[in-house]
């Protein structure tokens, strides 16, 4: 039971982390690979905070999700003054650089990572509690960033995406447009490291690695770029497939680099025979 | 220490081994310039590169010898069909930058988790000791392996800037990096330069990824990590402009090689990473959109 | 003062290449403005250089008197100068309504504040622009095709809406980018009118075109570039029967 409500929550948290991503890949068509960083400076900021300050959680996972929202503009403002591909190996250089920092800082608990993160409900309550919170969060960010992409604002990024230089002629602010989007994708994202991290009770470095990067590319191309349900479709999958590689019951050294092999080769089949991904509308091309 | 030949001492160790990043990053630079991409799939060539010149050396019992030319032949052969089957078909398609960039990462890390598969995690090296025999010159020591890295890097360097100035084939790659669709027009094959700098590339990544595994423990990661080298060398030195990229492999190599007298050992990536910000943060020129990706790929 | 669009001593290169050089002109109020010349003589580039695509290596622009080639392309626009592309640029997975809904020069709707706390005005916005989105493209008598892909339209009509998308800024400058190229026919007569109505409210319009009856039919004063040089300005029947400028045009 207690397994189940785990595997609940990481598939809330997933849909959350696919779901800003695709915000800002899929529809505010930045490239970046900097997700999993914003995810870790939410749980990082929320864990610290929960153990260093007498702060509620609540308070804890919001300010985990500034922290990520003002590092992401921060990134943002810098790399895209100077072009939309810059932008793209700023992310890398951001996620490693910072990744580096935290495993070589002491304060962040090093490599070995961040434990004793104090916990918030306990007892029979917890899993439950959890559970829905992860659960209303997901739907929140799914059905938020839908309401976002269908009004007036939504039909702004397609715009943007279309053709970047009329945008700009019609008065629009390109650059400050996806700096926006860019902060909004990061901050979801630094709100489910703050439940992450409460959740779990320990964080690590390893656990935001680059790769990780892929698991979420893998659920957003998977799942369909650029629509509200793909991800969701997409971060289902990638925790159902592992659960089947559990039933095979190989050893971890051999289970997590062929859990890696079956996500890469799974992109780059969609990547190339149906790049809509599963939900998505085939007159979508990448 | 400031002993000048403690100074002179660190001074050439830390070309010595900046000579592997030059390769690397002359490869990626060379790539980004004739086709206009940031080519992350070098990573896991890079990786292909050095597993197989391990399982030559160690699982087959096999000298150098056989080790080189069969890398040089699995790389190159990798590189090529990278370029045939998965980034021609996405030029074709008409893809963006976010698909090729996904394309080669994933491409990379997929290669990489096989060999982790393959191979395990635990760091190895091209011969059973990294030790080279040392030979004291002017009061510097300088090991075989040192010797053998310059001499590779610049004859490697030579050898392509010949090639790119004098040969046929070399400006016809440059006429292809500066403008595909013009040097179509005059019967220059575009896709023929893309292959012939996938090859180029290969052989440039043997050869660093020969120095590196003879110097240092691999793991099947290793090469996400040095690539970061190669993409710093290369915005250092201005998009387009492959030996001023060398120049900056050589400078950052240096860099590392000098910080050792300020700062802790353990910060040394995170120094690499901050150059990686300064750079784009403050040398922005030198970086123009390739116009060769946009005419190709955004058709 | 009464040039609303005044360009003086713009100068730009690209390496060895003078696309404007000294380039000086107005545009006055409810004047249409045609700027003709062989390819590559540096029209578009002109273009480019006062809607702020470009930066100018020397000389200024005005607007009103005031001068705007510090701002950067967004904000031009915002402040009036409303162009149209050689290539449309148009939304293409976008419907012929939404091209035109994002084209005003204000969209609250825009703002992800305001569309959280101020949802009275966004709405009220998104009416207004709806109202006139529809209004302009009834001008052309293109209303029926309000919900149909932009991109499924006939090339004449593409190009009548490119100008529909440029006409809902409602500014006090229009630059047309040959906008006869490849049209004729209904939406010929269609563009022409237009035009002609734009410059009656008020509009300072200038017109890059090859198209000789049209400049002949609607501009009053037209100015011949090649080189990136004005040879010479004048009226159109002028500029005509200047043989120097035929040869040069036509004997290329």
């Amino acid at each position: 039971m207690e397994y189940l409500a785990t595997i609940g929550v990481l598939i809330a948290i997933y849909i959350i982390l696919s779901s800003s991503y695709d915000l800002v890949i899929g529809y505010g068509g930045l490239s970046t690979v900097a997700h999993p960083i914003f995810f870790a400076i939410g749980a990082y900021t929320a864990g610290l905070l929960a153990i260093h300050s007498g702060l509620p959680a609540v308070c804890n996972v919001i300010l985990g999700g500034l922290a990520a929202m003002l590092a992401s503009v921060l990134l943002a403002a810098s790399s895209l003054r100077v072009s939309g591909d810059y932008l793209l190996i700023a992310s890398l250089g951001f996620q490693l650089g910072l990744l580096q920092l935290i495993k070589n800082l002491d304060f962040t608990g090093g490599p070995g990572g961040l434990t004793a993160i104090p916990g918030t409900v306990t007892g029979a309550a917890r899993t439950p509690f959890f559970l829905i919170v992860s659960g209303l969060l997901a739907v929140a960010t799914v059905w938020g960033i839908r309401a976002l992409v269908n009004g007036p604002y939504g039909r702004a990024i397609t715009a943007m995406r279309d053709e970047e230089l009329a945008f700009t002629a019609l008065g629009r602010d390109a650059t400050s447009m996806k700096i926006v989007i860019f902060a909004i994708g990061c901050g979801i994202a630094g709100v489910a490291g703050g439940v992450y991290a409460y959740y779990f009770q320990y964080i690590s470095p390893d656990q935001f690695e680059v790769l990780q990067s892929a698991a979420i590319l893998t659920m957003v191309v998977l799942g369909g770029m650029g629509t509200t349900f793909g991800p969701v479709v997409g971060a289902v999958l990638l925790l159902a497939i592992p659960q089947a590689i559990t039933f095979l019951s190989l050893p971890p050294s051999i289970m997590a680099p062929t859990q890696g092999i079956i996500f890469t080769v799974l992109v780059l089949l969609f990547l190339f025979l149906r790049p809509a991904g599963i939900v998505g509308l085939s007159r979508k091309t990448l | 220490m400031l002993d000048p030949v403690i100074l002179a001492q660190i001074l050439w160790t830390g070309i010595a081994t900046s000579a592997p990043y030059v390769l690397m990053t002359v490869g990626f630079a060379l790539t980004l310039k004739v086709t206009g991409l940031w080519n992350f799939a070098h990573a896991g060539l890079m990786a292909i590169a050095f597993y197989t010149m391990y399982f030559v050396l160690d699982f087959c019992d096999l000298p150098v010898v056989a080790a080189l030319p069969a890398a040089l032949i699995v790389t190159g052969a990798a590189s090529l069909a990278i370029e045939i089957f998965g980034l021609q078909v996405l030029r074709d398609r008409g893809s963006g930058n976010l698909t090729f960039f996904i394309f080669t990462l994933i491409l990379s890390e997929l290669i990489i988790y096989v060999i982790t598969l393959l191979f395990g995690t635990e760091p190895e090296t091209l011969f059973k000791s990294i030790l080279s025999p040392v030979t004291i010159v002017a009061n510097i020591a300088v090991s075989d392996w040192d010797e053998l890295a310059v001499a590779v890097a610049a004859s490697g360097l030579v050898l392509l800037y010949a090639f790119l100035t004098w040969s046929r084939e070399g400006q016809f790659l440059n006429a292809v990096a500066d403008n595909a669709r013009l040097a179509e027009l005059y019967g220059i094959s575009a896709k023929r330069a893309w292959r012939v700098v996938s090859i180029i590339s290969a052989v440039f990544i043997v050869a660093s990824m020969y120095l590196i595994g003879t110097h240092g423990g691999v793991v099947p990661n290793s090469p996400l990590e040095l690539i970061i080298t190669a993409v710093i060398g290369t915005l250092l030195g201005g998009i387009g402009r492959v030996f001023a990229a060398a120049g900056a492999a050589v400078f950052l190599g240096l860099l590392q090689s000098f910080s050792i007298l300020v700062i802790d050992s353990r910060w040394q990536n995170l120094l690499l990473y901050g150059v990686l910000f300064i750079t784009i943060l403050m040398f922005p020129r030198g970086v123009r959109l390739p116009p060769v990706r946009l005419l190709w790929a955004a058709r | 003062m009464t040039a609303v669009l005044r360009v003086e001593d713009l100068c730009k290169r690209f390496g060895g290449i003078v696309v404007s050089d000294q380039i000086n002109l107005t545009v006055d109020r409810g004047e249409i403005l045609g700027l003709i010349g062989p390819n590559g003589a540096g029209k578009t580039s002109l273009f480019n250089l006062i809607s702020g695509v470009l930066r100018p290596d020397s000389g200024s622009i005005y607007l009103n008197g005031v001068a705007i080639d510090a701002a950067a392309l967004y904000r031009r626009a915002r402040l009036g100068i409303a162009r149209t592309w050689q290539n449309m640029l148009l939304f293409r997975t976008m419907t012929v309504l939404d091209n035109l809904l994002i084209a005003p020069r204000s969209y609250p709707g825009e703002s992800i504040l305001r569309v959280a706390f101020a949802r009275g005005t966004v709405r009220d916005a998104e009416r207004l622009a709806h109202e006139r989105a529809m209004t302009t493209l009834a001008r052309m008598g293109l209303e029926h095709t309000a919900n149909d892909m932009v991109v499924d339209l006939p090339f004449g009509q593409q190009k009548l809406i490119g100008l529909a998308r440029t006409l809902m800024n409602d500014g006090p400058v229009l630059l047309l980018d040959e906008p006869m190229a490849g049209v004729e026919g209904a939406a010929y007569e269609t563009m022409q009118r237009v035009v002609r109505e734009e410059a009656a409210s008020g509009r300072a319009i200038c017109v890059v075109e090859h198209n000789v009856s049209f400049i002949r039919d609607l501009c009053s004063r037209a100015v011949f570039m090649a080189n990136g040089r004005i040879l010479q300005d004048g009226t159109v029947e002028e500029l005509i029967a200047s043989a120097a400028l035929t040869e040069l045009y036509f004997g290329v």
